[in-house]
Formats: C-alpha cells, sequence, structure tokens
C-alpha cells in the first residue's frame, strides 16, 4: 500500500519519530512511557475498539524500533524494560526480525472462496454446475460454499454472472512469497522463521498495522552522539524517497547534518559487483562450465535461492553485495569507523548480521527510518542553501534499484569487455515469481542465462523500508543515472582501482 | 451548435502541495498520488480542465509541523490535509467551474 497514506502509515512514521527524538534527548529512558500517550492522545479510540489495546500496540511497535523483543502479552512489564541497556552504540539485535504484534492482528480467515451479497439466488445458478467437487449447493435461495469440500479452484467465481464470489486472500499470507505466514492456537497471523526470508513484504500489506520489523535507530543515534566517526553508505534506491526538495546532493548533505562523517553510494559496489559477474558470466556461464549465474545482490532471494534450491546454490554468485562491497571500500579508507547502510530493505539488516561473510556494517536503517531521524532533528530540506554533491558511481551502479537494473548493468559490462559474447537475461520480481523462474531453471530450461531475482516487486524501490511510490521512485532513478557521466559499470573510478 | 469547452476558457486548477519534511513525513507524496489519480477519472468527474500540481517550495512557516500535510487547492489553504478532503475540495472547484 505504498503510495497511499493511511492511519497505519502514521502510526509507523510516528513511532521513528519519536524513538529518535528519545534517542537525540537523552537523560531518563522511562520517558518512553510517555509516548504512547502522544501517538495516542485523548480518551475515545480512534483506530479500533479500545484506546487502551491502541496504546499497547503502539507500546509494542516502540520497543521493536528500539530493537527490543516483543513482549509476551501475558506477563506483567513496562515499555521501558530493557531500555536502557539498549542505548548503547552497538547494533542490539537478536532475531527474529520481522515480528507479528499478536494482539494488534484481526486473525483474518486464510484463504477461501466466499459468496458475497452481491448473490441473487438466480435460475441459472452456474455456480453449482461448475464446481468440479460438488461443494456448491443453494441454502435459502442463495449460494453456498461448503469450506471443507471447496479447492479454491475459483471456477465460481470467474462463471458467476454477478461476480458475486470472491477469493479472498489474508493480505500478508497473500504478499508473503514463501508461504511463512501460518496461524497460531488462537487463529492469530504466526511468522513461520523456517520459511520466512525477511523480505518485509508482509509487513507493508497488513490493514491492521500487526507487523513490524526491529530497527537500530536508537543505538545509531547513541553511536553518533558518542562522538565515533559513523558513515553512511545509501542505497541507489534512495532518490526522491525524501521528497521533491530533497535532491541527492541535499540528502548528503542532511545527512552530514545528522553527524555523519562521510556519504558513500552504495552504487560503487554495485558498479565492482556488475564487472565481477561479467567476468564470472563470461569465463563460467558461457564458456559452458556452469549452467547459469544467479545474482546475490537481494539477501531475500539469495537466501530463498540457496535454501529452496540447493542445487542451484552453487551458481548464486559468490560476488561481494554492493552493501558489503562498498563497506570495505570505506573501511579501507577508513578503517575506525563505524558505517551505516540506508536503504529500502529489511532483509539488509539480517544480511548484515550474517556470521559467514564480515559484512564490515555496523548499522542498517531504512529510508522511513532515516525520515524519522530527520524530522526529530527539525532538518529542512528547503532551508538548505550547501552544494554537496554524490558523484560516486555510474548509471549503471546507480540502476541497480529497480528490477532489471541489475541485469542491464552486467549485460552492458559483458558488452563492453566481451563484444563478441552473446548474453542472455532472465528476471523474476517477488519471491513467488522467483521462484518460478528457478523452477524452470531446475529443469534445464535456462543454460547459459544470468537470472535477476528481486523479492520484492518493482526492484528494490519498491522495498518495506520505501516511501515513494513506484513511478515517481523509478522515474527519479533514471534522473539520477543520466546525471552519471559515465554510464557503464567499467568506467568506474572504483573498478579503475581495483584492476590496478 | 453550443458545445460545452466553448464560452468557459479551460479551467486550470493548480494544487500546490507542501513538501516540507514534515509533511512529507505525514503524507505529501501521496496526497500527491491522491490528486494525480483524478486527472485518471476527469470523464467521470465530467471537468475538461487541466490539474496542475505544484511541488517546489514550503506553503507555511517554518516548522508548522502541527499543521502538516499543507495543500492549497486554487489557492485555498487546507490544513492537516487528507486525500478525502482534498479531493471533495478539487471536484467542489471543478464544479464551480462549469
Amino acid at each position: 500500500m505504498r503510495g497511499i497514506y493511511t492511519p497505519v502509515t502514521k502510526i509507523r512514521r510516528q513511532v521513528f519519530t519519536e524513538v529518535a527524538k528519545l534517542a537525540y534527548e537523552g537523560g531518563d529512558y522511562n520517558k518512553v512511557e510517555e509516548i504512547p500517550f502522544r501517538i495516542i492522545p485523548g480518551e475515545v479510540p480512534t483506530y479500533r475498539d479500545s484506546i487502551f489495546v491502541e496504546r499497547a500496540i503502539v507500546g509494542e511497535r516502540i520497543r521493536l524500533a528500539i530493537g527490543l523483543p516483543l513482549y509476551p502479552a501475558d506477563q506483567p512489564t513496562y515499555i521501558s524494560n530493557g531500555v536502557e541497556e539498549s542505548a548503547i552504540s552497538e547494533k542490539v539485535y537478536d532475531p527474529p526480525l520481522v515480528n507479528v504484534i499478536p494482539f494488534a492482528c484481526n486473525r483474518c480467515d486464510e484463504t477461501a472462496m466466499m459468496v458475497t451479497d452481491n448473490c441473487r439466488g438466480c435460475l441459472a445458478h452456474p455456480c453449482v454446475s461448475v464446481c468440479p467437487v460438488k461443494a456448491i449447493s443453494i441454502v435459502d435461495g442463495k449460494s453456498h460454499i461448503d469450506r471443507e469440500k471447496c479447492v479454491k479452484c475459483g471456477r465460481c467465481r470467474d462463471i458467476c454472472p454477478y461476480h458475486a464470489i470472491v477469493k479472498y486472500d489474508r493480505p500478508c499470507a497473500a504478499a508473503c512469497g514463501v508461504d511463512a505466514i501460518e496461524s497460531d492456537h488462537l487463529g492469530r497471523a504466526k511468522i513461520n522463521y523456517d520459511k520466512c526470508v525477511s523480505c518485509g513484504m508482509c509487513l507493508v500489506s497488513c490493514p491492521f498495522g500487526a507487523i513490524a520489523d526491529k530497527s537500530q535507530i536508537f543505538q545509531l543515534i547513541h553511536a553518533i552522539k558518542s562522538g565515533h566517526e559513523v558513515i553512511a553508505e545509501i542505497a541507489p534506491a534512495f532518490v526522491g524517497q525524501f521528497g521533491p526538495l530533497a535532491t541527492p546532493g541535499k540528502v548528503k548533505q542532511a545527512l552530514l547534518e545528522l553527524g555523519f562523517s562521510k556519504v558513500y553510494e552504495v552504487a560503487i559496489g554495485a558498479d565492482q559487483g556488475a564487472v565481477e559477474e561479467a567476468h564470472h558470466y563470461v569465463h563460467k556461464v558461457a564458456s559452458g562450465e556452469e549452467p547459469f549465474l544467479a545474482t546475490s545482490c537481494c539477501p531475500a532471494w539469495s537466501v530463498m535461492a540457496k535454501r529452496d534450491f540447493p542445487e542451484i546454490a552453487p551458481y548464486v554468485s559468490d560476488a561481494l553485495t554492493p552493501m558489503v562491497a562498498t563497506a570495505r571500500v570505506i573501511k579501507k579508507e577508513h578503517p575506525d569507523s563505524k558505517i551505516v547502510f540506508i536503504g529500502p530493505c529489511a532483509a539488509k539488516k539480517l544480511e548484515a548480521s550474517r556470521k559467514s561473510v564480515r559484512s564490515d556494517v555496523d548499522f542498517v536503517i531504512t529510508f522511513e527510518e532515516l525520515m524519522g531521524m530527520f524530522v526529530a532533528k527539525g532538518i529542512e530540506f528547503g532551508e538548505m542553501d550547501g552544494d554537496e554533491v554524490i558523484d560516486d558511481a555510474t548509471a549503471a551502479g546507480r540502476g541497480y534499484s529497480v528490477a532489471g537494473g541489475v541485469a542491464d548493468a552486467i549485460a552492458n559490462c559483458v558488452d563492453e569487455l566481451y563484444p563478441d559474447v552473446n548474453i542472455m537475461v532472465d528476471r523474476a520480481e517477488g519471491l513467488r515469481d522467483c521462484a518460478k523462474m528457478l523452477k524452470i531453471a531446475r529443469a534445464g530450461k535456462r543454460d547459459g542465462y544470468l537470472m535477476e531475482g528481486m523479492a520484492c516487486p518493482g526492484g528494490c524501490i519498491g522495498g518495506a523500508g520505501t516511501m515513494l511510490a513506484f513511478a515517481k521512485a523509478s522515474t527519479a532513478v533514471r534522473e539520477f543515472q543520466n546525471v552519471s557521466p559515465d554510464k557503464v559499470a567499467t568506467k568506474s573510478r572504483y573498478v579503475e582501482a581495483e584492476e590496478e | 451548435m453550443h458545445r460545452k469547452g466553448d464560452d468557459a476558457a479551460m479551467k486550470e486548477l493548480k494544487v500546490e502541495i507542501c513538501v516540507c519534511t514534515e509533511c512529507v513525513m505525514k503524507g505529501a507524496m501521496e496526497l500527491a498520488e491522491s490528486v494525480e489519480s483524478l486527472k485518471k477519472v476527469k470523464k467521470h468527474l465530467d471537468y475538461e480542465g487541466e490539474i496542475y500540481i505544484d511541488m517546489e517550495k514550503c506553503l507555511g512557516e517554518s516548522k508548522h509541523g502541527e499543521d502538516s500535510p499543507l495543500i492549497a487547492v486554487d489557492g485555498e489553504l487546507i490544513k492537516n490535509a487528507d486525500s478525502e478532503t482534498v479531493m471533495e475540495k478539487i471536484v467542489e472547484k471543478m464544479k464551480a467551474a462549469c
């Protein structure tokens, strides 16, 4: 539901702003108990039956925003429990990343075919005739579906002349591309963490705002306040996210005002990765030594690919992801700094914690969380007069943020470095379609291909931490790409430095 | 033959949306989307003019967070704007034009 400002959006953003304010003010952290009363003032409920439930849910969102775990609803506690101890300069994070707040969940039914009030009990009742399992009958003059027998094929929905039958999908489960959402003993949504890859699509789809992920802004602000050298690497999806006044140069200036000592484009690592994967493709895939190459910059996709398709796992690129590659570049020049990845993505929070690759990334925050910091600090893009410039990457690296951009960048490198090689590309958006593409590959029909997978529809600009609707974000990215004098990743000065 | 558009000049409706930090946080970009969505239903709303969206500057005084988001439809200021109120105001102005 990006592009539409709902009460869920309002509460989520208010929580980020208030938590950021709390961190900036410091002092007695028992003050956190006051936040729900600022976000949900008065005595009359606005969103739910009871104002106490509204405040309790906000309280849980605040705990998650501070990085603390949800508290069991049947135990006595205060929101402030553990806040003081988490006011530190290192990331506070224990899995799980994405959490359902159980008492916020509306206990929506699981997928079902439903007869709505549109049904007129017509003479023809074709719904009855088309059902392959005889699940539909006419009861009290209206069509009735026996849920025990129904196999959800949808034929009744397709044939009804009044469109009275609908397929009802629980929004969180429908958004989840790996079918990780189940139900607990009370019918509330429950995430199966063996399947979940933390893409975050469920948390932006729940119309009751019952799902949220943990944040690191509280600790990040403390790290900056403590005087550490904190450097920002910002993902190419950032352009336009903070409004039209927040041009790329102004965003850099705003980050410097927040206390980051330097700002780099994650597109640097994207440029490097594109070149490396171009070489890999030509030497291993085009040569026939390996059947295909799958990109790995999207962590939700690459975890899903390696876990659910073990035969394909060896062919998922082991090039450093742009986040990690850029962090390494920064660490070489600034070895004592703390590095913060600012991006559109929930799954990157997990990737940064992975022990298998030393990520060199100390914190991960999303654009929405960063916006909370801007508001808390009173940063005003319209009042900035500086002329900061962001100029680290090529158009190719910047294009990584839109679906198709990774494949384009690699293909352009192949064309540039190996003009005689013909590269074949397939790509998918959304984890369900990604899985379909991998099944086709497993069946042997994608040999010789480069496969780009994006967990979020639209690519990274559709990520769980974004604020801007797809069309505007895509336009903004294109404009920023055009501004770069270098079009192909091979021209990046960071790539040339590496080649030496 | 008298056609509807003949006597009234093509009415232009200017919608100014404040995009300062607080307004963006409180949904200014999403409001822009909802105003743009009206362009697609002009026929249903019986309107032939153009809707211009201007997001160049801050509309209110500095730090008007309490009034965010701020929108001006044809010069008329709406505080704490939401998409329903804004679309209603635009439709009202459209009807007044014809």
